[in-house]
């Protein structure tokens, strides 16, 4: 059996950034994901710090901020190697469909709960959403997909909105991939944009739900603009995410093009380490049980939806290297007393203690094993909810610890 | 009818399991192109939470899952999703009866080696415009879909009758599971599957075989298909007792031995034989990776694309003809960035399923379109019929491809 030089396990932004950034530097990759990964659940724009005030400088805002948060897995790189993993990551999306910031920092954004979110990058297809204002925005429903309700949506948002009809196209029951698909075809956004234009009342923005394509995004956003003549954008909303999708596809089609190994739907179970390295991990394909080994692993699991960390009744721990993991002291305090506050639940801070190179540690700092890094979500000592840094964790934590790994 | 021949319930906690995270939705290929089927989240899990084995079955759209799998390989909690439909949809054929066409359909391995040997008659006739009307009409296999033509004589004919391979001796062996549609239907791939081993240093054997049986699993037939399984079983395990590991050139009869007979069918033995079968190209690239018996292939200039098929995915080793065919100095070979080519096996020939399996399979054709290959490769039968069916290209097994370019 062969021997990878790395081996990537996590199919989420953190692992996928990973798996890349190795491919880059000429390694033999194999990436091995229970599941698609959360790229499917909540990919949307990439949020690095949403602590940051809207319009603030990112580059002072976050290395301030870094100055007071010591142990977060930013300290490990600082904004230096942030926005270097940044960057690697907007090359991978070329134009036209291309991740931006709005100016220098945050910029918020409309959600399709009728909320504004800060967030970082956007997809071009988003980029209108940034500026709307409560009098120039139009947001549009599509009669019959239940995902997404026009008149609800701009409720909160505070401007008109109205769920459109197209009864040529027979909209009922279709799921956020379907009208992806649709939107594709030139004829339908061309109906679309139409009928949009129709409703319009002098507004110079319009905002639909985040199904502008899958295939040409930019294309279908470059239509509707010319028809209606009004910026567009799209507005973030239940899973599956379209935008988060087409991030991963993007990056299996340049991994596999690289002649990186995907394994996508089974899990690792079990890892044979022997004197403070991982010699091969297990992967359960049942009946088979089959076991591949490579030099460095890279452990991106995620969190308690991805399966990185789990809790039983009383303790969190982690499942596939037993790593220790930080976690409040007894089950009594992983809750604060009410589900929505403000402050995050202590919970939240739970993960995997690392050195600076992104290597687990014991509790007395010591290195548990050599060859093995995390990345991501699984990391100690961030809150990424509350933060809004989901997925700045993920890329700049993905991409530093590979570069880490294969300098070893 | 014993026991074990029971449709079973699924165990209680499987649909629980779901969190209803939706990604499945994101890969159906049917309810990408169709509302009429309400997807894997809502067919699986959900539906089956309200599922009692004492109560007849309502779902009346659960026959158009096309037991793709795309859904369980991107499930991140695990959930059997395709599983709970397919036992779902053999309830609820159970319960209506089958049709006469779907009889038929699956038992077209009883007829294939006759059609063979009658291909010179049969071909013209499954061409004529009046015959295939009959069939829509009769039977309800769609006349808009061409019917694959047959083989004569069959590769199992081909193999017996062949000269004798003089410098087998002291070869490693390796057994060949061709499978019906090789035997019948497409038997150049079998010959190339033979001439690749045989570069690589093989002595070749084709053990006696029957149809996998997941023709049967695709109409419900749990009973047929674990009566195919019992007999494959008794027919190969033997090969694998005696130290012969065995290769199949079919990814759907692959999945079917490995993946179906014993997690799904129970089948005593199952575990034994998944653990010595390997799909050919995975097996061959191996070998070529080991170097000990790399083949130097010959240059081809050409442009080529490569189709990773649903149940290869589903096999989960990579995508090794792909990786296989990297090795072939001057070809150009990129992936089909789709999912699924919409035949669905024995599905796009159903009257009523035909034009959800022609609108998937358009995502495809659009990307081949763009691509403008000279040649498109994949592992699968199904995918090579609906590719030629779609694009009018030529469509080959990746070992076809590389036969001709052995030293």
């Amino acid at each position: 059996m062969k021997r990878w030089d790395l081996i990537v396990i996590g199919t989420g932004l953190a692992g996928l950034t990973a798996a890349r950034t190795a491919v880059e530097m000429g390694a033999k990759v194999l990436v091995i994901g229970r599941g698609m990964g959360s790229l499917t659940l909540f990919g949307n724009t990439i949020d690095v710090l949403g602590e940051i005030p809207p319009g603030a400088d990112m580059a002072t805002g976050v290395a301030d901020w870094i100055a007071v948060h010591p142990d977060h897995p930013y300290a490990r790189m600082g904004w230096s190697g942030i926005s270097e993993a940044l960057n690697a990551f907007r090359e991978l999306f070329p134009s036209p469909y291309t991740f931006d910031s709005v100016g220098r920092g945050n910029s918020l954004v409309p959600t399709g709960a009728g909320t504004m979110r800060p967030t970082y990058l956007l997809p071009i297809t988003m980029t209108a959403g940034a500026g709307m204002s409560a009098a120039d925005t139009l947001i549009i429903g599509l009669r019959g997909f239940k995902d997404f309700q026009g008149d609800t949506v701009s409720l909160d948002l505070q401007c008109r909105g109205v769920n459109l009809s197209l009864p040529r196209y027979g909209l009922e029951g279709l799921t956020a991939l379907a009208l992806a698909r649709l939107m594709d075809e030139g004829p339908f956004r061309e109906s679309l944009g139409e009928a949009i234009r129709r409703q319009m009342a002098g507004e110079k923005r319009i905002g639909l739900p985040a199904v502008l394509g899958l295939k040409a995004p930019a294309d279908v956003l470059k239509t509707l603009e010319t028809i209606t003549g009004a910026k567009v954008f799209e507005i973030p909303m239940l899973p599956p995410s379209i935008p988060g999708t087409r991030i991963f596809h993007r990056f299996r089609e340049f991994l596999i093009a690289k002649g990186a190994t995907f394994l996508l739907g089974n899990p690792v179970i079990g890892a044979d380490v022997k004197e403070g390295r991982c010699e091969g991990i297990t992967l359960q394909n049942p009946p088979l049980l089959t076991v591949y080994r490579a030099e460095r692993y890279i452990l991106a699991t995620g969190r308690f939806l991805g399966g990185g960390i789990q809790a039983d009744r009383e303790r969190i721990s982690e499942p596939l290297f037993h790593l220790p993991v930080l976690q409040p002291e007894s089950r009594g305090e992983w809750f604060r007393e009410r589900f929505f506050q403000p402050e995050a639940h202590p919970i939240h801070r739970a993960g995997i203690v690392t050195d600076a190179e992104l290597r687990p540690v014991d509790a007395g700092g010591r290195v548990i094993l050599k060859n093995v890094r995390a990345a991501g979500s699984i990391l100690a000592h961030h809150q990424m909810i509350e933060e809004h840094s989901h997925e700045g964790i993920d890329i700049a934590t993905g991409y530093l610890a590979v570069r880490r790994a294969l300098a070893s | 009818m014993t026991q074990a021949d029971q449709i079973p319930p699924p165990p209680r906690h499987l649909p629980d399991l779901c969190v209803r995270c939706a990604t499945c939705m994101a890969v159906c290929p049917v309810s990408r192109v169709t509302p009429l089927f309400p997807g894997p989240k809502q067919a699986g899990p959900g539906a089956q939470r309200f599922r009692l084995a004492s109560q007849d079955s309502v779902d009346d759209w659960i026959e158009l899952c096309s037991a793709c799998r795309l859904c369980d390989t991107v499930c991140p909690a695990g959930v059997p999703i395709s599983e709970l439909n397919l036992l779902a949809k053999a309830k609820y054929l159970d319960e209506r009866g089958g049709t006469l066409r779907d009889w038929l359909l699956v038992r077209i391995d009883l007829f294939g080696e006759l059609f063979s040997r009658f291909s010179a008659i049969v071909n013209p006739l499954m061409k004529k415009r009046a015959v295939r009307w009959l069939l829509d009409k009769m039977l309800k296999i769609d006349r808009r879909r061409n019917l694959p033509a047959f083989d004569s004589p069959t590769f199992r004919q081909w193999f017996r009758d062949r000269p004798v391979v003089t410098n087998a001796a002291g070869r490693p062996r390796i057994a060949y599971f061709y499978g019906c549609f090789t035997n019948t239907n497409e038997v150049d791939v079998g010959k190339a599957a033979v001439a690749c081993l045989e570069a690589y240093g093989y002595s070749v054997s084709v053990p006696p075989q029957r149809c996998c049986g997941i023709p049967r699993l695709g109409v419900g037939d749990l009973r047929g298909a674990r009566k195919m399984g019992r007999r494959n079983l008794s027919l190969l395990l033997p090969t694998v007792r005696e130290g012969t590991d065995i290769v199949f050139s079919s990814t759907s009869c692959g999945l079917m031995f490995r993946h179906e007979y014993g997690p799904l069918l129970d089948l005593p033995g199952a575990e034994e034989l998944a653990t010595h079968l390997f799909d050919i190209c995975w097996f061959l690239l191996n070998r070529h990776e080991e170097g000990q018996s790399a083949v130097r292939f010959r240059t081809l200039t050409a442009k080529a694309a490569y189709f990773a098929p649903c149940h290869l995915r589903s096999l989960n080793s990579g995508l090794p003809a792909l990786d296989l065919l990297r090795f072939v100095p001057g070809l150009d070979i990129r992936m089909i960035e789709a999912e699924c080519c919409g035949l669905g096996g024995l599905y796009g020939f159903k009257k009523e399923k035909y034009a959800i399996a022609e609108e998937i399979g358009k995502d495809l054709a659009k990307e081949v379109a763009r691509m403008k290959p000279e040649v498109i490769l994949t592992d699968c039968e199904g995918c090579r019929m609906q590719i030629r069916h779609l694009t009018g290209i030529k469509v080959l097994h990746p070992l076809q491809l590389l036969r001709d370019v052995l030293p």
